[in-house]
């Protein structure tokens, strides 16, 4: 489904990226891990075409990504839940929604998508009216992910959803995007720090260090792997 | 006989200062979609309010194409259609200069783009100042129509105290309410308003959403300039102005946004009406040259009380 080869980027005069190559099928839960400054949230703005890339190739659904204006990739089906939540504040809780659907296939689903962003999480229906900005991390994590949610997305994009949140509420939130994943069928490509609650519910798992892949496999590959125990899992 | 004078004085300048308050608030709102909503820093605003005039001048007299609507009709139709002129023109200035000292290209940096756009639309204004004193001459002008020197008479209220509202002022007064509330229903309701305020919120995220950010905010610079221009082209039915006109106007534009609250428009509207309506009675009490003064007292005054302005709302969590 979505394809990043030989990726190489580079961010305000330093190579973010170099020679990256990750692949996410249709209807896989994949994780990208790494330690902070790996150039994980680097990798999901190219995708998103707000960073350029210096060289290689990304296609989804066999399209080339290159050639087409940011704006264009939540159309194709790719939803982006940005680092640090990015909800638009000035906007109540219902219009950011309302913005999530913005491309025709969320307009097409609005009613049933509305529903069931309700159902995962009841509060958003509670602060329907609220603005945005007032919202604790939490919920406004919430907007975020029921925005990326809202366009009805083929491949949902999640930049560190646990980042700044309580961790009884991180738990909240990963289970609501293993549900996203298996009840709704949403292909998922996941960065996150919290790496054993992150590949636990991944089928593929990706090590991204200081630019580069070092590692990939499914998650019992990983989980075996002595680098991934020692460094991320704390195991020995 | 004194106190019948006096009231007299004070109801017509109430009417006054309501009648073209609200045409200033229609001013304001142009602004306010720009610099209020977009935060666009426009020193050009007042150049467009003197397009809006121009326009609606050449629409309407000299043979121009609504002259066969007359003189009661005219005037008003001219004001409106200034609107898509002036609209047009601004896209085109968007397109050329604003969108690169806005928008996505500046998200995140230092000034965010002000200081970019301080100079571009400062040069902006110096332009279209000399480029209309060329073309348009420095001879005052107004689109004359009968109705600027008839009245409805209402009253006689206490004694012979008597309202007079000005026919013309009236009905500009009217059409800006009108523009005004179909704009706000357009902003508040509208997908296309609710993306626009979206792309000024967060541009980046609005990207994510799928929404063409530079179109979107080419649409707001476009349709700031268009409503300001529709209160310009309202304006010329009673007043006198030449393509320095706009000096006069920025300012009561900026202070009637800044008044009302950043990113409102309904705020904008209420500012300028704040500001029209002081201005007008301040004439009540002060020589002509004193009142823009009146306005920044008031200005001032409001602004130490209530730093987010009328109708600011402050959306950041404490």
């Amino acid at each position: 489904m979505l394809e990043v080869t030989n990726l190489s980027v580079s961010y305000g005069g330093l190579r973010a990226l170099t020679d990256v190559t990750l692949s996410v099928k249709e209807g896989q839960f994949v994780t990208v891990v790494g330690p902070n400054g790996a150039g994980k949230s680097t990798l999901f703005k190219t995708i998103s075409g707000i960073v350029p890339a210096a060289s290689g190739e990304i296609t989804f659904m066999g399209q080339n990504l290159f050639g087409l204006p940011p704006a264009r990739r939540a159309h194709l089906g790719i939803a982006h839940v940005p680092e640090g939540r990015q909800v638009f504040k000035t906007l109540t809780v219902r219009e950011n929604l309302e913005m999530g659907a913005y491309p025709k296939a969320g307009q097409d689903a609005w009613h049933h998508t509305l529903d069931r962003i309700h159902t995962l999480f009841p509060i958003l229906a509670e602060r329907a009216l609220q603005l945005a900005g007032t919202l604790s991390g939490g919920e406004q994590q919430m907007v975020a992910i029921g925005r990326g949610l809202a366009c009805a997305p083929r491949l949902l994009m999640l930049d560190e959803p646990s980042m700044g949140l309580a961790p009884a509420v991180a738990d909240t939130i990963f289970e609501r995007v293993s549900q996203i994943h298996k009840e709704d069928g949403v292909t998922i490509l996941l960065v996150e720090q919290r790496v054993a609650e992150a590949l636990e519910l991944s089928d593929h798992g990706y090590v991204l260090e200081t630019g580069r892949m070092v590692l990939d496999g499914p998650y019992e590959t990983l989980l075996r792997d002595d680098r991934v125990r020692k460094s991320y899992l704390g195991l020995s | 006989m004194d106190l019948e004078v006096l009231i007299e004085n004070v109801l017509n300048a109430l009417a006054a200062g309501i009648t073209i308050g609200c045409i200033y608030g229609l001013m304001c709102i142009g602004l306010g979609l720009i610099f209020g909503i977009m935060r666009i820093v426009n020193f050009a605003q007042g150049e467009f309010l003197m397009l809006g005039m121009f326009s609606s001048l050449y629409l309407v007299t000299g043979g121009g194409i609504l002259a066969f609507l007359g003189p009661y009709i005219g005037p008003f139709v001219g004001a409106l259609l200034a609107g898509p002129i002036v609209f047009a023109g601004g896209a085109l200035v968007h397109k050329l200069l604003i969108a690169r000292v806005s928008g996505l290209r500046t998200t995140g940096s230092l000034d965010e783009g002000h200081f970019g756009q301080l100079v571009v639309t400062l040069g902006i204004s110096l332009i279209l100042q000399n480029g209309g004193l060329i073309l348009f001459g420095s001879t005052p002008q107004t689109v004359r129509t009968p109705l600027a020197s008839s009245a409805i008479e209402v009253g006689p209220i206490y004694g012979d105290a008597t309202v007079f509202l000005n026919k013309a002022r009236l009905i500009a007064c009217a059409i800006a309410i009108i523009v005004a509330v179909a704009l706000y229903l357009l902003l508040e309701y509208t997908r296309m308003g609710k993306a626009l305020r979206a792309a000024a919120d967060n541009p980046t995220a609005a990207t994510y959403m799928g929404i063409d950010t530079d179109k979107t905010y080419r649409f707001a610079f476009a349709l700031g300039s268009g409503i300001t221009a529709v209160a310009g082209g309202l304006m010329a039915v009673y007043l006198s102005f030449g393509p320095f006109v706009g000096l006069d106007y920025v300012i009561i534009m900026y202070s009637g946004v800044v008044l009302g609250g950043m990113g409102s428009i309904l705020g904008a509207f209420w500012g300028g009406l704040t500001v029209g309506f002081v201005q007008q009675c301040s004439a009540l009490v002060l020589p002509p040259q004193l009142q823009n003064a009146a306005i920044f007292v008031v200005f001032l005054m409001i602004v130490l009380l209530r730093p987010q302005g009328l109708f600011g709302r402050s959306a950041e969590r404490a």
